[in-house]
């Protein structure tokens, strides 16, 4: 029977989106973008998509490229795309950035260009599309998927629609396409571009994979409870009611910003019965010792639960600033963020493990993949990072711009501590004894698995 | 080889993959129920039934050529075949308290 092997360029993807993460965090420290700009400032949407994009974005595909094939217990497809993908995505994003940069007064610097917002875009085109054909045409060669699968699904075609209307929005800012019915888009459509990509690609993923993940590290039962099944047909149907409103904006676009209410009661329902069934899991759980990327995982499923219930209420909404934004953070920094950096605190080691010591295992004694970290250490950065979060919230909420940029250092901090972390877990620091050659810290597999 | 014989080879065999733990787990695949049937046919020829925690775990083959490389050096044991099966699947009810 074929199975998932290792994925040799998934830890390559890991560090380039570690570095957007604190590249994007460092310039909010700065006082760059919101709240020292307008939410739809050149400089926010530069931020923003130098954070969703080059670190969610690249995070998110890096990890599916591993985790796909063990959804469905099938090898990936078209791996070999992979370093091209990331190279595509990666010039794309920054000539994107790049021309954002120039659209917000930074023209001329360094060559800088509306221009470059096309040609950024068909990068993202291209390195997106094929990532998500990879991965579509894994998941299409099971016989039948798995609902972890199929949320993974709808969130390669979430992605798709993303990455289409971005690219729509680039060709109308940067004046190459005079269209009144793009115009109309760019002008009315972020809200649905923000939410098919945060809550339709990166949620609904993150929701799907964490159904086959909290299971297995937590030995919990791997059933398909009727809470699961609810997430999916809610969280689904609101999917698609977002990407059917996209054309309604054409008609009329006040009536399909109407029209998100729908699916913003929907995603609270999905929220609702997903939380409902983590706590069922935990409950159910065999593990009686909790690991640190579970407690930090349920950390960010709280972040998520009071984004949703805070901005589903009108009087929280309004008081979150411009576009919610203070919601927007909370959702992308407590539960995106959050949930991702405790994912890369297990995934990280387990496949750091499975490199050196998977081929000797049975010859000699070899460490636990839990023996590669240190768990005090990075408690401590969970517990800052989480409590930066929430003062960062809190600061974009009460309108105080120094108190903000406070607590984001504070959060990068963190960020930085917790990546040291996972770059000791590569070097095998903690691991006590004469062991196995260490492996590259980023750089594809030196001994790709047979 | 006698019934006696044969029996104490598999025990051997049993203690000898107790050195291989799951990774994750951190225990070894015996107590934890993923070794599911060991049997030696006459001239030392083991067969062993396996899984693993999940189907389609990266892990999985480094764990079926483990349990193949610790079986092949227990004494008395000339031949060792391995078979990954998911059937039944494993569940933590399986592992030994």
């Amino acid at each position: 029977m074929p199975d998932a092997t290792l994925s040799p360029w998934t830890m390559s993807y890991f560090a380039v989106a570690c570095v957007f993460l604190v590249i994007g965090q460092g310039l909010m420290a700065a006082g760059y973008g919101y709240p020292f700009a307008g939410v739809d400032a050149p400089e926010t949407l530069a931020l923003a998509h130098l954070l969703a994009i080059g670190w969610l974005g690249l995070l998110m595909i890096g990890a599916l490229l591993q985790f796909v094939p063990v959804l469905i217990a099938a090898p990936l497809r078209a791996g070999r795309l992979a370093p091209s993908v990331l190279l595509l995505i990666v010039g794309g994003l920054l000539l994107l950035a790049g021309g954002f940069a120039a659209l917000g007064g930074a023209e001329g610097l360094d060559g800088l260009s509306p221009g470059m917002l096309p040609l950024g875009a068909f990068l993202l085109v291209t390195g997106f599309g094929l990532a998500a054909a990879m991965l579509a045409s894994t998941l299409l060669s099971a016989r039948a998927l798995p609902l972890p699968a199929r949320f993974v699904g709808l969130g390669l075609a979430a992605l798709t629609a993303t990455i289409l209307i971005g690219a729509a929005f680039a060709a109308v800012l940067s004046g190459i396409v005079a269209s009144d019915l793009l115009a109309t888009l760019l002008l009315h459509g972020v809200p649905f571009h923000a939410a098919l990509g945060l809550g339709g690609w990166l949620s609904f993923t993150a929701i799907g994979v964490s159904y086959r993940l909290l299971p297995m590290f937590m030995l919990a039962p791997e059933k398909v409870s009727g809470a699961a099944r609810t997430v999916w047909w809610t969280g689904a149907t609101a999917l698609v009611l977002v990407a059917a409103s996209v054309a309604v904006v054409f008609l009329d676009a006040e009536a399909a910003k109407t029209l998100l209410a729908l699916p913003l009661v929907l995603a609270f329902v999905a929220v609702s019965f997903y939380c409902v069934d983590l706590v069922r899991l935990y409950r159910e759980r065999k593990r009686k010792v909790v690991e640190l990327n579970i407690r930090a995982s349920y950390a960010a499923f709280a972040a998520l639960l009071a984004a949703v219930v805070l901005i589903s209420i009108p009087a929280t909404r309004a008081a979150a600033g411009e576009g919610a934004a203070a919601l927007v953070y909370l959702f992308a920094f407590g539960w995106l963020t959050g949930l991702g950096l405790a994912q890369l605190y297990k995934i990280v080691p387990f496949l750091t493990w499975l490199e050196c010591y998977g081929p000797i295992l049975g010859r000699i004694a070899v460490p636990r993949v839990q023996d590669l970290v240190n768990e005090g250490r990075a408690n401590f950065w969970f517990g800052l990072y989480y409590g930066a979060v929430t003062a960062a919230t809190a600061s974009l909420f009460a309108g105080s711009l120094p108190s903000f940029r406070v607590a984001v250092a504070a959060q990068l901090a963190a960020t930085l501590g917790l990546m040291a972390e996972l770059v000791r877990a590569r070097r095998l620091s903690s691991v006590k004894g004469a062991g196995v050659p260490k492996p590259r810290l980023f750089l594809p597999l030196s001994r790709p698995q047979e | 080889m006698g019934e006696a014989a044969n029996g104490a080879l598999c025990e051997e065999i049993r203690e000898a993959l107790r050195m291989i733990i799951d990774p994750e787990l951190g225990r070894n695949i015996v107590d934890l129920g993923l070794i599911y049937d060991v049997s030696v046919e006459d001239g030392g020829i083991a067969h062993v039934s396996m899984t693993t925690t999940t189907k389609g775990c990266p892990a999985s083959q480094y764990l079926k050529e483990a349990v193949r490389n610790c079986v092949w050096y227990v004494p008395g044991v000339e031949y060792a075949e391995v078979r990954l099966t998911y059937e039944p699947a494993w569940t933590p009810e399986m592992m030994a308290d």
